[in-house]
């Protein structure tokens, strides 16, 4: 890693309209909020933007309103201070959980709701020194032409690490994105695809500026394998949101990150649904979960260890979740 | 997180508040007002042959001060005389990914690392070999031509008559095991600063060296300087582990650099630059087969064990030696044969790292030591007790041991963990595995013999009645000073803080060997309370002439001199020193202490590696939960005994003890390095997983004190005789814990994965098998 930041220009606008102008014609801009993702990765040479706008002073960005009327989360608000936040906790519990595993409380201080959202892709390939990726040929992702995860293909495959994207897509939230247009709303589900060099549908200057999320509460967790107990960012990570009524399944979504380019929901779990939670039912869960991610060799953790580790947690989640669940309607 | 199971709790280390307060200058730290910044310029390729290196346009760039490359340089350098192979900067090949090839001093970093940028290196690939089977496969190419087979060393030793000991055997297993590379991963990264002075011809050398003796020897050798023009401090230093024993490339290339420039080079390295530099645990493949009684009696031992040792030398020999040595000493064995291949290889140079050479051996050696006992149904604890030793006595090997409180440490984590009550009534996923380990106390043979004595301290006493200990010992974090200055305190009868230690200073403190081997309380506490006994006895003839008094009739208790029959009568002890130094002036009496031949080891090839005073004895039980869903393993609880002969600082000790349990589990449990194509993917703090303090599990120490003959007070090591007992009780935690033998270090969750599918596998199988008529 070199020690050294690329210069550039900062740019401290105080609302969201001047930070999306500001970008406009910029195309080396970048947006800076807590920094701990993009300043590691600049350090290690990955970009270099000549202008970052600081969106710390954008004081629309930290709200935080959680309540019976539904909950919107600025994308600034710290993850620390989501993961304390009660009613937050009361009503997603995945929410607090995911946040409260990203990292280490020192990161969790300065990183933000939108940055983890927003987290680069990664790879072992690339989070490398300048040094390191030129000695490699760099890869498909930066300065490169070859994916060294699988160089017969034509797509990058690093993976998308974000903690807290699961969580609120099971919670069914969405996204608030501003750009010169205006402001739009989408899926927070929506706000990803399956590729790792361009992972986010946002449009050149799009700035995520909030969450919204209906108001719950609802039965939820979200948990993450990893190597270590802090810092690690996840081999899979799970979020499930279910509904049991009479004992059985009424409802059922479960979302997963650290596997793919993207976070995902899970698809066909309705066939699950109106049946009790037993060893069947988790059983074709986990071939759902094994079935639909796609591990790659991106991390030093085997990448067949992530789809059985996804498995084995959604199982979890799902059977720990449902056997507290209330029995009556 | 720790009880206070040893005597009385000791004193935190006399450095600490500089330290905690930040106070504390490291080597990064220190005014560097108008030095230049340095760079290395690292190869890109594995092996080749240099055909060209072009610094031209690097040495053309405004703020580009000195630019030096291998013709900067023609001496190799090392550890050993007979391997130093290394060049400062890569000479005609280069060897390995990250290898130095040129530097840059420049006016700022960004002039630095653009310059580095200019530099053009032609290389003509040579094949490169990634494991130790491939490079000393036939027809590799070799990476140095005066090592056929590309084997840095091979160790061929038998004791005794092991084709006996087998046949004498009720079981004979053999099993083996593969420990992944690790790294200390010293919170400090690597950095010096250089100054040379043009006019006086002096170079001025800061930087985080553990044996500031050897970094003094290598410059003047490398840089053709004569010793006395070189002085060497080494400032605080935040931890070594043995990654800094050895002189480093980097220190030497900025040096090179402040004489090129003429004046003053700060060098730090990046993280990345660090695990560049390795110098950590080699990746070990060891090959074990135990004999053993039904008694539990083992009957003999062999071992074969082959290091990825990377591209140089460096301690490598040393390591390879320890390796087979180590294999004696902690059981009583009659027969042993030990097969020892250091092989090089395309990756960072191995080195020494705490517990060295011993490690992977021991770790082999408990683990299947366990399994046979399982076999054998017997208890670990009754296996180990069948096989101690009984000191006074010497090991096949020659080795001394002179204490042994082995016995002791394993009643004592026995009753702690409450091994026979618990184990086999845990619930589901739990487990308790136990092993043992010891270490050396100190070399008793340095690489660089002399004559001189081991270690040498001075004590000073002057008009204003201080008394400071002048010391070459490296205080690198593991409380080095804090000991010189409590032996001192405690043989002078003065409080603690009127004791200073001025260490590791080439232009103030006498030579020491350095910190490494864990020699410094044994050897450079000996030369202490040498030199403090001779500055009690001036001081204490001086108290009794001014008191009118014979000496034997006077003492110094809590700084002042008592008359011993006639309590009122009493001096202080600046009175006594004033008295003292009358006529003669300030005071400086030297201590030394020597390790006598028979210490030194047996006269066989590679005798004097493992030979020591004093070894540390500890065993170990580790309680783990094994998630089988997830193949998790958390580390419920630690016991931790330790043999550390007598405990000076138990404060330190037991932070130690800690420190080398916890270091035990990161290799345990997640800490390895990992090349692509001998590119390092895990040379990062991220990537390279040292344990967090969300896995740090409670660790109950237990000091146990055999009070060694030689030692100072009766002490020993206590640094790193607990790190090779961690492993194999992990490895048998699990094992009991879930019934799968593993057999390669890390367990991480996708090694344990995959053991258990296959299992799942297995027992499929058996069920169609069964069911077929």
């Amino acid at each position: 890693m070199s020690a050294l930041l690329p210069g550039f220009r900062i740019l401290r606008p105080a609302a969201v309209d001047e930070a999306v102008a500001a970008c406009e014609g910029q195309n080396d801009a970048r947006y800076l909020a807590g920094g701990t993702d993009l300043i590691v990765n600049l350090r290690r040479g990955l970009g270099t933007p000549a202008v970052l706008i600081d969106l710390t002073r954008i004081g629309e960005l930290s709200d935080l309103r959680c309540g019976d009327g539904g909950t919107r989360i600025g994308a600034g608000v710290r993850i620390a201070r989501l993961a304390a936040d009660p009613a937050v906790g009361s009503r997603y519990p995945a929410l607090r959980e995911a946040a409260l595993t990203v990292a280490a409380p020192g990161h969790r201080n300065l990183a933000t709701v939108g940055g983890n959202l927003c987290l680069d892709t990664r790879c072992i390939y690339y989070n490398q020194s300048d040094w390191w990726r030129a000695a490699n040929a760099f890869c498909l992702k930066y300065q490169g032409d070859l994916c060294h995860v699988a160089p017969e293909g034509q797509r990058c495959h690093a993976t998308f690490s974000g903690d807290l994207a699961p969580a609120l897509i099971v919670l069914g939230a969405e996204a608030e994105i501003a750009g010169l247009a205006g402001r739009r709303r989408i899926a927070v589900a929506d706000l990803y695809t399956e590729d790792g060099r361009a992972h986010l549908r946002l449009a050149a200057g799009e700035l995520v500026t909030a969450v919204e999320l209906p108001p719950g509460p609802v039965r939820c967790g979200y948990a993450k394998q990893r190597i270590r107990g802090a810092f690690d960012f996840p081999l899979a990570g799970v979020a499930v949101a279910l509904e049991v009524i009479a004992g059985r399944l009424s409802a059922l979504r479960v979302a997963i990150t650290g596997t793919n380019s993207r976070p995902f929901l899970l698809e066909g779990t309705t066939m699950l649904l109106g049946r009790a939670v037993g060893e069947a039912v988790l059983a074709e869960l986990d071939k759902l979960v094994q079935k639909q991610v796609r591990p790659m060799r991106t991390t030093l953790t085997q990448a067949n260890y992530r789809r059985i580790a996804a498995a084995a947690l959604a199982r979890r989640l799902v059977a720990s979740l449902s056997a507290t669940a209330p029995t009556a309607p | 997180m720790t009880d206070s199971k040893g005597p009385e709790r000791g004193v935190p280390l006399i450095d600490g508040i500089d330290k905690v307060t930040g106070r504390a200058r490291y080597t990064a730290d220190l005014d560097h007002r108008g030095a230049l910044v340095g760079r290395i310029y690292r190869s890109p390729v594995s092996h080749g042959e240099i055909l060209r290196l072009d610094v031209s346009r690097a040495r053309r760039l405004e703020g580009v001060v000195a630019v030096i490359t291998g013709e900067d340089c023609r001496h190799p350098y090392g550890v050993l005389p007979v391997a130093m192979n290394e060049f400062p900067l890569a000479r005609g090949k280069v060897r390995y990914r990250g290898e130095p090839v040129a530097a840059v001093a420049a006016l700022d970093a960004e002039t630095a690392a653009r310059a580095l940028r200019l530099i053009e290196l032609e290389v003509r690939e040579l094949p490169a070999y990634y494991d130790a089977d491939s490079s000393r496969a036939p027809g590799a190419a070799l990476l140095h031509d005066n090592k056929p087979d590309n084997l840095e060393r091979a160790v061929h030793h038998v004791f005794g008559d092991p084709a006996a000991g087998f046949a004498a055997a009720t079981l004979v297993r053999e099993a083996v095991f593969d420990c992944a590379e690790v790294n200390h991963a010293q919170i400090e990264p690597h950095a010096a600063l250089a100054d040379y002075d043009p006019l006086t011809e002096r170079l001025t050398m800061q930087s985080v060296s553990q044996v500031t003796f050897y970094l003094h020897m290598m410059l003047a050798r490398c840089l053709d300087m004569h010793e006395s023009q070189i002085r060497v401090i080494k400032p605080f230093v935040g931890g070594g582990f043995g990654a800094r024993v050895e002189v480093l490339n980097f220190e030497i290339v900025t040096a090179l650099l402040a004489r090129a420039a003429q004046g003053r080079v700060l060098m730090e390295l990046t993280r990345e630059e660090n695990f560049l530099t390795h110098r950590g645990r080699p990746q070990t493949t060891i090959r074990l087969k135990l004999g053993l009684q039904s008694d539990g009696s083992i009957t003999a031992c062999e071992c074969e064990v082959v290091q990825r040792g990377g591209a140089y030398a460096g301690y490598g020999i040393v390591t390879i030696l320890y390796a087979g040595a180590l294999l004696h000493g902690l059981y009583d064995i009659p027969a042993v044969k030990y097969d020892g291949y250091r092989v090089y290889t395309n990756l960072p140079p191995c080195g020494a790292m705490r517990g060295h050479g011993g490690v992977n051996s021991r770790h082999a050696f408990e683990v299947l030591l366990d399994r046979m006992a399982r076999e054998l149904r017997l208890d670990p604890f009754t296996v180990r007790r069948r096989n101690l030793l009984n000191a006074p006595t010497r090991t096949l090997n020659d080795l001394m041991v002179n204490s042994y409180g082995l016995g002791e440490c394993l009643e004592q984590v026995e009753r702690a963990s409450g091994w026979h009550e618990r184990r086999g009534r845990l619930p589901a996923g739990k487990g308790l595995g136990m092993a043992c380990s010891h270490y050396v106390s100190g070399a008793a043979k340095p690489i660089h013999w002399t004559g001189e004595p081991h270690a040498v301290v001075n004590v000073k006493v002057d008009w204003d009645g201080s008394v400071t200990a002048l010391t070459g010992a490296a205080d690198i974090g593991q409380g080095s000073s804090t000991m010189v200055a409590i032996v001192v305190a405690e043989t002078l009868g003065l409080p603690l803080d009127r004791v200073r230690v001025i260490a590791a200073d080439s232009a103030l403190t006498p030579k020491d060997n350095g910190a490494y081997s864990s020699r410094i309380t044994f050897m450079v506490g000996n030369a202490a309370i040498d030199a403090a006994r001779q500055l009690k006895q001036l001081l204490t003839a001086a108290a009794a002439r001014k008191m009118g008094l014979q000496p034997d009739e006077v003492e110094c208790v809590g700084g002042t001199f008592q008359a011993l029959r006639v309590p009122e009568t009493a001096l202080p002890f600046a009175d006594a020193v004033k008295a003292a130094l009358v006529d003669r002036g300030t005071l400086t009496t030297k201590g030394t202490f020597t390790c006598p031949p028979e210490s030194q080891g047996g006269k066989h090839k590679g005798g004097a590696v493992g030979s020591t005073m004093g070894f540390s004895y500890a065993a170990q039980v580790v309680e783990v939960s094994v998630d089988e869903a997830t193949g998790q393993v958390t580390v419920d609880k630690v016991w931790a005994a330790l043999d550390c002969g007598h405990a000076i600082n138990p404060l330190a000790v037991r932070g130690q003890i800690e420190g080398a349990v916890w270091m035990g589990m990161g290799q345990a449990l997640c800490e390895e390095t990992r090349y692509l194509d001998g590119l390092p993917a895990h040379a990062s703090l991220l990537e390279y997983r040292v344990p967090t303090s969300a896995e740090s599990p409670p660790i109950e120490v237990h000091i146990v004190e055999s009070h060694d003959p030689y030692g100072p007070f009766g002490a020993k090591e206590a640094s790193e005789g607990a790190l090779a007992s961690f492993a194999p009780a992990l490895v048998a935690a699990v094992a009991n814990a879930i019934g799968i033998d593993v057999d390669t270090l890390p367990v991480t969750p996708d090694r344990l994965m995959e053991a258990l599918v296959a299992r799942r596998r297995q027992a499929r199988l058996r069920a169609l098998g069964g069911q077929r008529p």
